[in-house]
């Protein structure tokens, strides 16, 4: 019998099912939604996917779809329904996710979230009632208004301020992802077999995981043309279709594609991604280096985008929370990625860092001038700066309680053949001259970065060496 | 004769397309009380066989259409021009006498025939002792969310939150979960309303602008109550402001959360580890609660990189009861906003305000530094409570008795906590990286509680400033100097 069928036997959500609500829609005489409700409800009977059918119901007059359709029902925000639809379909991959949307809804506000659903070409199912007119807010222009078109935001007819009509089916169908566009009518038996076919293929095209599909339905809407069902009927044949012709658009037969999962939740998988290890980091370190602070060590890396001084910074945190420490480390970059200015802020605690930012650090390693005479001023009484002198010919003058030692990063990363190492240089040097953590602690910190690519490692190492040869070379000769 | 749809087996059952092809031409059969005389049928029947009524359907108010059967030759084309479910319909039995069937049983007495769907719970599955990492904060979220079982992410990049859309980027895949980078945050936060209302455990990363785009969403999702996680690493505002960090949003957070009444449990982490804890708690009680978790961050929490221990068990999520998933089990559910009648949309704020309030109760979260003898309270949370916390070390050391409270849940405000230690202390110093709204928060909450509000100074920084630990201290050196009751 035909009313089992996937309506609803009872309208529950309809105002509760009060008397002819439990079998009525709530929509005017003569309105085109009835009928493409009933050609989706048919549809979704004929493929035998009631129980796998989700239906996003819009904003707008097609807001109540859930008051009828028996199928999981999600109901959207305005112009949100392709959005909405990619997460069911993400989250479950084996549903059917219909997307039904009026021209306010999908052509206006919904713009960006249409297109971007039809450029995934995710199999998503999209009707998309065009009736030229904002129904449910009392008969506002919509972006498929035609010229001249009266409406309550249009009184004088719609014109060329306003913007022009828009196509929404060619412009579908002029787009990468979808796979079947059609435009439909329901103004006759004709078109009314054909709007059906349409919205059974586009579920079909779902069913078979092949891609996204957009059908466009003109649609009478007798109460805001002021007309009646049967003139609506004459109005859209004759004025609508000339600025919207009906056929299909595209239509392609792609092989099924859409893969995805279901998910892993198997714990060693996990652990495996996020690169987690068991195996026991070795300790080189005697204890905390009370040589610099008794609590709580904070230093500076800067230079420019692309010196490396975020890299060296990550390696001492990484160096000492292997050793047992505390440690943090906090980059500042430019707006830009590479090539403008580029610090870190590095504390290494014996219990626990507090304020993770070094605005007076015992330690500052320099790449460059400015950053020199940036951060400079700024070391505590006592602290060391460890600087690039390859680039700083000039120290700026400080306060004679701090020492700078002038390095050649790097010259002597380039006497290595690799300019790019010149920050490792510099941790070498910076390692020798401030003893924060034993020399094997960073060496074994750089493997782990480099992931025991050796090559790497061992042209690391060498530059390392370099630069604490040097340091050291240097506060040898200081030592009277 | 027996209710029509009682033999009939449920529609899941049907062979696809059997059910059209056995059918013999039948005659239409109409109750006049469902049809609303549009008159399509009337131009759609090759034959002029139906016509409308002269007679007023006292229940409508309309004048319905009637069938010539006499000279209907069971063509069916009028089924399909007439927009109503119940409206023209074939005509089941030649005997069958619609005047004796009311509709109700003729339709059948139930909704739906979807099943009543039970929860399947989720797991909670040990893992073996690993060693510390080193992560960054956003990387330490990302992790969080999936060792809480989270396979599904939308995002849009904004700094300083892009590294954990980053992240998922490269281990969802290899997890076989899903990464979408959303054409916008407002797109986002729906692609979660679906994902979330699918009973699924999805999750975003954003920044204070992005945030302010998802907030209509938040509102669609507490409203629908769909579970869902917002990591928000906040940054310097108003407008475009810049990336550093600045707790510029608690006043979103906690009192905007879009139109209508709307809340959401907001945990404020201080530290890597706690981006990860965090994270990890926000997923059991946005499903706990089925309403959005935000995690608020500030822009240093994104970008510190520090230790992580992981947690001893990971999460395998189940699926609710009440998903939309679409399947046969969940087919009789809906996720919705909308509730026309005021009656039933007030029943629903009820609902939520009870759920409110049980959040109130059981969800405040506050960590104490030696505030149990404090005449100073410093109310700080997020990495200005670092600062706080330094601040508090150096004062006890100059025997000045101060502590630490510093909010885990922005909201629900732990005041319960509060309440005792503001009774004997001096004087509440609250430090943030904004312009008041932290202390707005503690302001409101103490309000509703006492009579007595307590002295409270503040120390603000915003812009991207943050609060150092020298000026807390001084700032409370000064205050020990006036004299008590001043």
């Amino acid at each position: 019998m035909e009313v089992d069928s996937v309506f609803y036997h009872r309208f529950e959500r309809h105002d509760h099912a009060k008397g002819l609500k439990a079998h009525a829609t709530h929509y005017c005489a003569g309105c085109g939604h009835g009928l493409a409700h009933k050609y989706l409800a048919e549809a979704v009977d004929e493929l035998g996917i009631q129980d796998r059918t989700v239906a996003i119901s819009p904003v707008g007059c097609a807001v109540f779809l859930y008051y009828y359709l028996d199928v999981g029902n999600s109901q959207a925000a305005h112009g949100r329904a392709p959005a909405v639809a990619i997460g069911h379909k993400m989250a479950n991959p084996e549903s059917i996710v219909v997307s039904y949307q009026g021209d306010g809804d999908l052509a206006s506000i919904g713009l960006a979230e249409i297109i971007q659903a039809a450029q995934m070409g995710l199999p998503l199912s999209i009707i998309f009632i065009n009736n030229a007119i904002y129904a449910m807010t009392g008969g506002q222009m919509a972006p498929t208004t035609l010229m001249g078109q009266r409406t309550t935001t249009s009184p004088q007819g719609r014109y060329r301020l306003m913007g022009e009509p828009l196509k929404m089916a060619e412009m579908m169908a002029g787009l990468d992802g979808p796979i079947y566009v059609e435009r439909v009518g329901l103004f006759n038996n004709q078109q009314r077999f054909r709007a059906k076919k349409a919205i059974t293929k586009a579920l079909q095209l779902q069913v078979e995981n092949k891609g996204f599909s957009f059908v466009e339905v003109l649609a009478e809407c007798p109460t805001h043309l002021k007309m009646t069902p049967l003139e609506a009927e004459q109005w859209v044949e004759e004025e609508m279709v000339p600025i919207y012709p009906l056929g299909v658009k595209k239509d392609l037969d792609p092989e099924p594609w859409f893969d995805l999962g279901p998910p892993t939740f198997a714990p060693d998988a996990l652990l495996d991604v996020i690169g987690s290890s068991d195996e026991v980091v070795p300790r080189f370190a005697d204890g905390f280096p009370d040589h610099l602070d008794l609590h709580d060590v904070a230093l500076k890396f800067a230079g420019a985008g692309g010196d490396g001084a975020q890299t060296i910074a990550k390696l001492t945190c990484t160096a000492a929370i292997n050793e047992g420490f505390d440690g943090t480390y906090i980059p500042s970059y430019g707006p830009e990625s590479r090539g403008g200015t580029s610090y870190a802020d590095v504390h290494v605690a014996r219990d626990e860092v507090l304020s993770p930012s070094a605005p007076a650090p015992h330690v500052l390693v320099a790449f460059n001038a400015p950053s020199l005479e940036k951060f400079g001023p700024t070391v505590a009484k006592g602290g060391l700066i460890v600087y690039d002198e390859t680039v700083i010919a000039d120290p700026p003058d400080l306060d004679p309680s701090i020492r700078c030692l002038g390095v050649p990063f790097t010259q002597l990363a380039m006497d290595l053949g690799e300019a790019m190492v010149k920050n490792v240089v510099a941790l070498g040097a910076f390692q020798a001259a401030t003893k924060l953590l034993p020399a094997e602690s960073f060496r074994t910190a750089m493997d782990q970065a480099l992931h025991g690519d050796a090559d790497l490692l061992r042209t690391n190492e060498d530059a390392f060496a370099r630069g604490q040869q040097a340091a050291q070379d240097l506060l040898t000769a200081a030592t009277p | 004769m027996p209710p029509p749809n009682a033999t009939l087996p449920p529609s899941s059952a049907k062979t696809p397309r059997a059910r059209s092809r056995k059918k013999k031409r039948p005659k239409p059969f109409l109750y006049p009380q469902f049809c609303k005389a549009c008159s399509r049928c009337i131009a759609a029947c090759p034959k002029d066989c139906i016509h409308i009524s002269d007679e007023i359907d006292p229940r409508t108010g309309l004048t319905p259409v009637w069938v010539d059967l006499e000279a209907c030759n069971g063509c069916g084309i009028c089924f399909e021009a007439c927009p109503e479910p119940f409206g023209l319909m074939p005509k089941p039995d030649p005997d069958f006498d619609p005047g004796l069937v009311p509709p109700e049983t003729y339709f059948g007495p139930k909704a739906s025939t979807a099943p009543t769907p039970t929860a399947i719970p989720d797991e909670r599955v040990a893992l073996p002792r690993m060693e510390p990492m080193v992560l960054k904060g956003t990387h330490a979220a990302a992790i969080g969310a999936l060792l809480a079982g989270c396979r599904h992410f939308f995002g849009y990049p904004i700094t300083p939150s892009t590294e954990g859309a980053e992240l998922l980027a490269d281990l969802l895949p290899k997890l076989d979960g899903a990464f979408v980078q959303a054409v916008s945050e407002v797109a986002t936060v729906n692609m979660m309303y679906g994902c979330g209302g699918a009973g699924l455990r999805t999750m975003t990363f954003t920044s204070s602008p992005g945030f302010s785009l998802m907030l209509e969403g938040i509102s669609y999702m507490i409203g629908a109550e769909v579970p869902g996680v917002f990591v928000n690493v906040m940054r310097g505002g108003p407008g475009l402001g810049n990336i550093a960090p600045e707790q510029a949003d608690i006043k979103l957070v906690c009192r905007g959360l879009g139109h209508g009444n709307t809340h959401a449990i907001v945990l404020a982490p201080s530290s890597p580890q706690e981006m990860l804890d965090l994270t990890m708690l926000a997923f059991d009680l946005t499903f706990q609660y089925r309403n959005p978790v935000v995690v608020a961050g500030d822009g240093y929490l994104g970008q510190i990189t520090g230790k992580v221990t992981l947690p001893d068990e990971m999460v395998r999520p189940g699926l609710p009861a009440w998903a939309v998933y679409g399947d046969e089990m969940h087919r009789g559910n809906l996720i919705c906003s909308i509730d026309l009648s005021e009656q039933d949309l007030e029943r629903h704020n009820a609902h939520l305000n009870d759920k409110y309030r049980r959040m109130t109760a059981n969800e405040q979260r506050a960590d104490h530094y030696r505030t149990d003898d404090a005449d100073w309270i410093v109310v700080a949370a997020n990495t200005p409570s670092r600062m706080a916390k330094g601040a508090v070390r150096a004062l006890r050391e100059a025997g000045i008795k101060v502590g630490l409270f510093r909010p885990v849940t922005l909201w629900p405000f732990p005041v319960d906590a509060l309440l005792p230690l503001v009774e004997r202390a001096r004087g509440i110093v609250v430090v943030e990286a904004g312009s008041g709204q932290l202390e707005d928060e503690l302001r409101l909450a103490l309000s509703h509680r006492t009579d007595r509000v307590p002295r409270i100074e503040h120390i603000q920084h915003f812009g991207g400033v943050l609060p150092q630990q020298h000026e807390i201290v001084e700032h409370i050196l000064a205050l020990e100097e006036q004299p008590h009751g001043s």
